[in-house]
């Protein structure tokens, strides 16, 4: 190396630097963050919620932070004292566990949208799969993975496990499976030709142009998909329940649509 | 709550963990040394831009590492592929493509040391074996191996316990597949994406805890025992 040092400071100078420095970095933090609106919400509404949350700081609300996970992410972070205003589930499993453990305030758990079930494969390689009881899943599949949400936690694994269950190819694609942190992983590894096949809401097949649906799972196969949406209790900002509303009007509603959700009435 | 005994699936995990590190230690320790070597005895051009590249996966945040691995060594990446075809080896989702995640993040850590061993021996010792007859790849052996192996040992050291904790290249690179790519330190990480699941997750931590410990004494014990034996013979 060789290179002669150069005379240090003195320490006392060094110091007062070295606290200037770490003051001027506590209060570099993003400014008036408090007042913003935190949103909570499943990955697979990435996409539509941010739009939605665009709208509704143009219409004069105010200014919307988003914190897209796994449903089960979220929850278990609102379990550990994580305080958004609004939290948007891709299953009611964990609304229904936040409001068990009082987590929510009271009333405002509503169903929101709904959603379907599809089987992905990279665009340029797709071709139609038919989808019926004991379809040769694992054959298709040869030596590659079948990937979709961890089937562990992540709604849209739970939603396709249900589904494989029932078709009866659950027990032979399952070794199979690679499950990933949130579903929209699981479409980023199909869109990139990782994966041959994957699990994925009809809503994120469309959000990708690399994935095409080769199949549709038909509902009566796995539970009804439920995206609910609530207010958690340690909310304090005035605008949680304004959000939450602003969530059905009808420009909320195109924004949707357009990505292929149902929207839902408001009843439970 | 009890540790003992361990599920079959904890079992699994703590063994996919122990085999990743070790081979990824084994697989990139001849590389180390030799870039350590190169870095610590060539001068050439380009040489700092080398260094740099080698020490990228330090700085890098490892999730940016794991996805340039998927682009790179992924069935569809341009190296990948040709892995696949040529050799039939495929790295994607496999426990071997946690391997070469461990091995790159460990890589810089294994090679500084290395380096730093070299380039603290004195030179004047081989250019002696040389006066005495003895070929480079015979000074190499007898004089340059031994007095740098300390150095060799601690980057072996640095770079198992880095492999055995690696996280944010594997879950990108390869998934975190229970059984093939499912390590300790996903595991944990699984557990706590799940409401409920805190007994799980803190089963795991507590394992994850231990093992740390053995792997620590074990290397200091080692570590010990091989400046005893240089010190002996220089």
């Amino acid at each position: 190396m060789g290179e002669s040092r150069r005379q240090s400071s003195p320490p006392g100078r060094v110091c007062v630097l070295w606290a200037l420095l770490i003051l001027g970095v506590s209060f570099a933090g993003p400014a008036g963050a408090a007042e913003r609106l935190l949103v909570f919400a499943a990955a697979s509404l990435q996409g539509t919620v941010d739009t939605i949350a665009r709208r509704f700081e143009k219409a004069g609300g105010s200014g919307v932070t988003i914190s897209f996970a796994a449903s089960s992410t979220l929850a278990r972070q609102i379990e550990r004292g994580a305080a958004p205003d609004v939290y948007l589930s891709a299953s009611p499993k964990w609304t229904d566990r936040l409001e068990a453990g009082r987590w929510l305030r009271p009333g405002t758990l509503a169903n929101l949208l709904g959603n379907r079930l599809v089987l992905v494969a990279p665009a340029r390689q797709a071709a139609a799969v038919p989808i019926h009881k004991g379809f040769p899943l694992a054959r298709l599949l040869g030596d590659g993975r079948l990937v979709m949400g961890d089937p562990s936690h992540v709604p849209a694994g739970q939603y396709a496990r249900a589904a494989l269950e029932t078709l009866g190819v659950w027990r032979m694609v399952a070794p199979r499976v690679a499950g990933t942190p949130t579903v929209r992983h699981a479409l980023a590894l199909v869109a990139r030709g990782e994966a041959p096949y994957g699990i994925v809401y009809a809503t994120d097949a469309r959000a990708d142009p690399n994935v095409a649906v080769v199949g549709v799972f038909p509902e009566e196969y796995h539970p009804t998909i439920h995206y609910t949406v609530a207010v958690p209790s340690s909310s304090t900002h005035p605008q949680a329940e304004t959000f939450v509303n602003f969530l059905r009007s009808s420009g909320a509603r195109s924004v949707f649509e357009a990505q292929g959700f149902v929207v839902k009435g408001t009843g439970r | 709550m009890s540790v003992w005994p361990l599920s079959p699936a904890e079992i699994e995990a703590l063994l996919l963990s122990v085999r990743i590190a070790v081979w990824s230690t084994l697989a990139s320790l001849p590389l180390a040394v030799l870039a350590g070597f190169v870095l610590a005895r060539y001068r050439f051009w380009g040489k700092e831009i080398v260094n740099g590249v080698l020490h990228m996966p330090l700085v890098l945040p490892p999730v940016v590492t794991g996805y340039l691995l998927l682009l790179l060594l992924g069935r569809r990446g341009p190296v990948g592929a040709w892995l696949e075809q040529t050799f039939g080896l495929v790295l994607a989702f496999r426990w071997t493509g946690a391997v070469v995640a461990a091995a790159v993040v460990a890589f810089p850590l294994m090679v500084r040391p290395i380096r730093l061993s070299l380039e603290a021996i004195d030179q004047r010792l081989e250019a002696a074996a040389a006066t005495l007859g003895a070929g480079r790849l015979w000074i190499w052996l007898t004089v340059t191996l031994p007095l740098s192996l300390p150095g060799m040992v601690v980057g072996a050291i640095l770079g198992f316990t880095r492999s055995l904790g690696e996280f944010g290249a594997t879950i990108t690179f390869v998934s975190n597949i229970p059984g093939e790519t499912q390590t300790l330190s996903l595991a944990v990480h699984s557990a706590l994406q799940v409401p409920g699941n805190e007994p799980r997750a803190l089963r795991l931590t507590v394992i994850i805890v231990l093992v740390t410990i053995v792997a620590l004494v074990a290397s200091e014990m080692l570590g010990r025992y091989v400046a005893r034996r240089t010190q002996g013979h220089a």
